[in-house]
Parts: structure tokens; C-alpha cells; sequence
């Protein structure tokens, strides 16, 4: 019973631990308190227990991630494609993230990629970078990585279910308020910038996705894209510090609020994705 | 088909008639009556009910006469001869799903057509007399349909044949050693990994089409004082001496919607158990169109076409093959990551 307590209050103490934000990003030691065993008598001298051995928890392993989580390119897009071929393909996509760990990730996570390339020193290359943009549907599944090396501007396209990609690590989880990050070609180079050397920074297995809700600053115009036009509907952009009033204004001249209202282009896929899930997940278990 | 009119009929003379009855029914009905009657539709004097419980029946039957049909050897199956240098084997008919991926072994990406063959029967033989004189023919026909939409000759045909009806029949030309009895399932693994086929389809219609669009013209520049002429053939043809148009001249007109072969196209990997074949680029025709494909005829290819399944490939004879046949330089999903050198 009193090691049983013991032991509870052990697992109590690494769990205030882990909860502790001060002390991310770093490897440590956290030994439990040393405690003497509790005397039952007053005469004799108490009985000599070792000291629990030290609970070492490696805040550098990443954890695989526990909350439900299906990847955007199982949801086939919305054609008249025989739904025979999408399911052919996820067979496919599931046997191969049998043998390569595709972990959760959404566009403003930073990930690395290691990728086999035969021009590579040691063959092999290893890129860092926030991710852009997802991209594709079932086998053709991309993700953009971005980053600035050298003052200048680097993006790699990945296929996800290439078989010269090695390894995925998510560095740094977190969503932010765009699906689609691209504008951060326009921005200053700060904000897609990240150290190559980067240590993972760990996250929680459950519970809620880290929200970034950071507004970018951009370069003066012009972009490569008009980023304020209402078909972008970007919102993680400083649009106040680059643009007057008037041409926000202006901007919506070409609003199509009447396209939110079409019936015909709606496409509820949430019975579809949780199906899918669920094969996903009996496949997977298997 | 038997020839059947309509006339139109306005009912308007009623009013001219009889005031009473204009005055009761005072909208003008447009109405479509049959005069020629030789024929009816299927469903013509069938209630709902009857209409869709036939449909169900009929349904029901097919699937149970192509389930019986899987193995053909049992009723004595025709004389088999040994393959040759220079037979021809029967082809296949097939449904386009979709383009995929695909890597090879070296890293390479690749992009493959799916197409699957959906119950693929031998349908018909055509002697040598009855076919052109020269060689021997095989009615092979894909994808069942329903039956109340074909002519009574057709039926005959898949009568005769003991199998449903067709959506797609088309000819091969096969050689005398290659005749495989009428009512023969054909599989996807009559086509094996690694050789090369040829493919025939109706391509995607594009309608009426400007030279620009339709033979890739240059056109005229945008500027420079042009007028009237940016996307125009230009002149077609020289003048005085020969004072025509030579015949054949590239013009506007119908684009697309004409049969297409698409030759040596090479097989990445076959899905006996669907019946999947992953074709190497792209093949003619839209998503879920019907398509003939057959053994390619280029010489250089041929050397591929050493020893396959002859006539075709029966179940009973080799049921023992896996899920999946794969090229050699096929990456398989199931294989570690590649590490390139």
C-alpha cells in the first residue's frame, strides 16, 4: 500500500514536470524526493530503504500524437471519379505509412525532412523549414517547406508518399491562422526563417493543437499576389501597416459574398472523413 | 431499331371547337403522341412497382451469370494450342478510373493510368470467311449494362453467349492459335508486368475548334496595327498556279471525340484481385470511359511479349498468383525507404 502511494505520488510529481512550462526545450533529471520508509514503531531505528532510482523523462523524443487526426489527402476531392479508385489508392497510402512514421502536421508547423539524393554529400539531405502549403490528394500528397538560408528564400516541395523520403519530424507543432501560408514569400524574412539546428520542441500528445495567432508584416508592395483581395481571405496579415484604408476598401470591389450561399458547391465530407478514419485506423491496427 | 414518329399537336383548335370546353380548361397543353407503334418501351405498360422490381430481378440474374461464368474450363473449353512467334492474342475491354503515382526503384516518379476490367467476356467468333478473309476475329465485350435499352439482334448476340449484355463490343483481330470460346471471362492478368500494350479510345470531345486550338497555329500578334486577325489560319495556299486549295488543308472544325490509339504503353503492375491495370502516362478518353486495349504491335516492343498467358489467362490454371504482380523497377510500398547511391 505505502509503495503504491509512493509510486502514485511519483507519477503525480513527473506530471507536474511535464507540465511545467519554464523548462521545455531541455534535457534534465527530476529525482522524486528521497523518502525513509514510514515508522511503525517509535523504539526501533527505521528501517533503511534505498532511494527511488531517478525518473528520467527525455523531453527531446517526440511523442506520437493521440488525438484524432486524419490527413487531409484521404478526403478524396469532389469529382465523378469512381470512389473504387480513391479507396485503391488509400491502400496504398496506408502500407506505406506502415513503414514511414507520417506524423500530424498542419501548414505553420516546422518541420524536418531527410530525404535520399544522390547528389547530396553522404547521399542523404536534411531540410528544416515551416510548412506552407499541403497540397494533392491520395498518392500525390505534397507539403511545401520554407525557409531562408543564406538571405535568401529556399522552398522544397516534398511528396509525402515519396520512397526517397527517410524520416518526417515535426520540430515544432502548431497552427496558424491560414491554411495556406504562401504570403510568406512577401513577408520579411523573419517570419519564415528557422535555425536548421533547431531542437524539437515538445507538445502534447492530446488535447488542443497550439494556435499561433501571429500577424506577419510585409515587405512593401508590389506582392506576388494581391493578398488583400477578399478570394485569399487571409487573416494573419498586418494589412494596417502596408495598406491605407481606401485600398482595403477598393480591395472589396471584387467580394463574391453571394458564393458562400451556393448550394451546389457545398461538400460536407465529415461523415466521408470519419468513415474513412475509422478503416484508416483497423487498417492501421492490423 | 424499329422506326417510330411523333406528332406534335398543339391543342389549341379545341377552343375554335367548342367555347365550353376552352373556357373550362383554359391553358394551351403541348403534347408529344406516338403514331407508329412497333415497337414499345420496356416499361411502357409496367406500374412503378413492376418497373423496378424487373430492373432488380434482372440485376440479380446477371451478377449470378457472370459469378457461373468464372470458370470457363469446365464445359469442354476449345482445342488449346502452344504460343508461337507472331501469334496474336485476344485483347481486352476496360473501364479508366484515374491517374496515380507511382516510383520506381531508382527514386524516378513516375504517372500511371488505372483501368480496371469490369466483367470482360468473349462475346463472339468470326471465322476467317466471315470476318474479312485474312484472319480470324474475337467479339470481346466490358461492363455490364441493362438489358431494355438494346436492340434484339444484340441480345441475340449475349444470348448466345450466355452472358449479360455489354456496354462496350470491340473487335480483335486474333491468329488461329488464339480462339478462345464465346462466354471466356478475361482478366486484368491476361496482361502481365513489363510488357507493352496498345490502347484505343474515344478522346475527349473539344467541339468545334479554332486552327489555333485544333493544330497548334501561330496566329497573329496582338498588336502592331493588326485588325480583325489574331487567331486566324491565314493564308491557305498559294495562288495562280495551282488557283485551289489543296484537299487536306488544316481548317477550324470538330475537335476531339474520334478514336485514339496511344501505342507502347508499358505495364507497371497488375491487381488480380481487382482486376487493376497501371499503365504507364496517359491514355486517350475521359475519367470512366471504356477503352480497348490489346497487345502492342510495335516491333521493337515485341521482344515483351515473350510467352504470356496463352490464349488468356484462367483461373484454374494459375489461381495460385498474388494480389499484386509488380514490374522489377517497381518501388513496392511495403519496402523500406530507398537509399540511393
Amino acid at each position: 500500500m505505502a509503495a503504491c502511494a509512493k509510486g502514485l505520488d511519483k507519477c503525480m510529481f513527473s506530471l507536474r514536470l511535464l507540465r511545467n512550462p519554464r523548462l521545455q526545450n531541455e534535457r534534465f533529471i527530476s529525482t522524486s524526493l528521497c523518502r525513509l520508509a514510514p515508522a511503525y514503531n517509535s523504539e526501533e531505528p527505521p528501517k533503511f530503504t534505498p532511494p527511488p532510482k531517478p525518473v528520467i523523462i527525455d523531453k527531446t523524443q517526440t511523442v506520437a500524437s493521440l488525438r484524432k487526426f486524419l490527413s487531409p489527402e484521404f478526403i478524396p476531392p469532389r469529382q465523378r471519379t469512381d470512389p473504387f479508385k480513391f479507396s485503391i489508392e488509400r491502400k496504398d497510402m496506408i502500407r506505406r505509412r506502415k513503414v514511414l512514421n507520417i506524423p500530424e502536421f498542419y501548414a505553420g508547423s516546422i518541420l524536418a525532412v531527410t530525404m535520399a539524393d544522390p547528389n547530396a554529400s553522404g547521399k542523404m539531405n536534411r531540410f528544416v523549414g515551416i510548412c506552407i502549403q499541403r497540397g494533392g490528394k491520395g498518392l500525390g500528397a505534397t507539403c511545401v517547406l520554407r525557409n531562408i538560408i543564406d538571405n535568401q528564400g529556399v522552398e522544397i516541395c516534398y511528396e509525402l508518399y515519396s520512397p526517397r523520403i527517410q524520416k518526417i519530424d515535426v520540430l515544432k507543432l502548431e497552427k496558424r491562422l491560414d491554411d495556406n501560408l504562401m504570403y510568406l514569400r512577401d513577408a520579411l524574412n523573419e517570419y519564415s526563417s528557422v535555425d536548421p539546428d533547431m531542437k524539437p520542441v515538445p507538445f502534447s500528445p492530446t488535447g488542443e493543437v497550439p494556435f499561433n495567432k501571429m500577424k506577419v508584416r510585409m515587405r512593401p508592395k508590389p506582392w506576388s499576389k494581391r493578398w488583400e483581395r477578399p478570394k485569399f481571405n487571409i487573416q494573419g496579415i498586418r494589412f494596417d501597416l502596408s495598406l491605407t484604408p481606401e485600398k482595403m476598401e477598393h480591395a472589396q470591389k471584387w467580394a463574391q459574398p453571394w458564393l458562400e450561399y451556393d448550394m451546389l458547391k457545398e461538400y460536407d465530407t465529415s461523415k466521408l472523413e470519419e468513415q474513412i478514419f475509422r478503416e484508416f485506423q483497423q487498417e492501421m491496427s492490423k | 431499331m424499329a422506326s417510330w414518329s411523333c406528332r406534335f399537336l398543339l391543342q389549341r383548335g379545341t377552343r375554335i371547337f367548342s367555347l365550353r370546353t376552352a373556357a373550362e380548361s383554359p391553358a394551351h397543353v403541348a403534347a408529344c403522341i406516338r403514331t407508329v407503334k412497333t415497337t414499345t418501351w420496356f416499361d411502357e405498360h409496367l406500374t412503378e412497382d413492376n418497373q423496378e422490381y424487373m430492373r432488380k430481378s434482372t440485376a440479380q440474374e446477371y451478377r449470378r451469370q457472370t459469378a457461373d461464368k468464372l470458370n470457363p474450363l469446365k464445359d469442354e473449353p476449345w482445342q488449346r494450342q502452344e504460343w508461337t512467334q507472331g501469334s496474336r492474342r485476344v485483347g481486352l475491354v476496360a473501364v479508366k478510373l484515374g491517374m496515380a503515382p507511382i516510383w520506381t526503384k531508382t527514386g524516378e516518379r513516375h504517372v500511371a493510368t488505372m483501368l480496371q476490367v469490369q466483367d470482360c467476356h468473349v462475346i463472339k467468333h468470326l471465322s476467317k470467311e466471315e470476318y474479312d478473309g485474312h484472319t480470324a476475329a474475337l467479339l470481346v465485350g466490358g461492363k455490364n449494362v441493362s438489358p431494355f435499352h438494346r436492340s434484339e439482334e444484340q441480345m441475340e448476340m449475349f444470348r448466345n453467349a450466355g452472358v449479360p449484355p455489354k456496354h462496350k463490343v470491340t473487335t480483335f483481330k486474333v491468329s488461329d492459335n488464339a480462339l478462345i470460346k464465346p462466354g471466356t471471362p478475361l482478366y486484368a492478368a491476361h496482361f502481365r508486368p513489363g510488357q507493352y500494350v496498345d490502347i484505343t479510345a474515344k478522346s475527349i470531345g473539344k467541339g468545334f475548334q479554332g486552327v489555333m486550338k485544333r493544330y497548334g497555329f501561330k496566329g497573329q500578334p496582338a498588336t502592331h496595327g493588326q485588325t480583325k486577325t489574331h487567331r486566324r489560319p491565314g493564308a491557305s495556299g498559294p495562288g495562280g498556279d495551282p488557283a485551289k486549295v489543296f484537299k487536306g488543308k488544316k481548317m477550324p472544325g470538330m475537335m476531339g471525340n474520334i478514336f485514339v490509339t496511344e501505342y507502347g504503353l508499358k505495364i507497371w503492375r497488375v491487381n488480380t484481385k481487382y482486376n487493376v491495370l497501371y499503365v504507364n502516362g496517359s491514355v486517350p478518353g475521359h475519367k470512366n470511359c471504356v477503352l480497348k486495349i490489346r497487345d502492342t504491335v510495335l516491333p521493337n516492343r515485341s521482344s515483351t511479349l515473350l510467352s504470356p498467358p496463352f490464349p488468356t489467362y484462367f483461373t484454374e490454371e494459375e489461381g495460385d498468383l498474388d494480389e499484386d504482380l509488380y514490374d522489377d523497377n517497381l518501388f513496392i510500398h511495403t519496402d523500406p525507404s530507398l537509399t540511393l547511391t
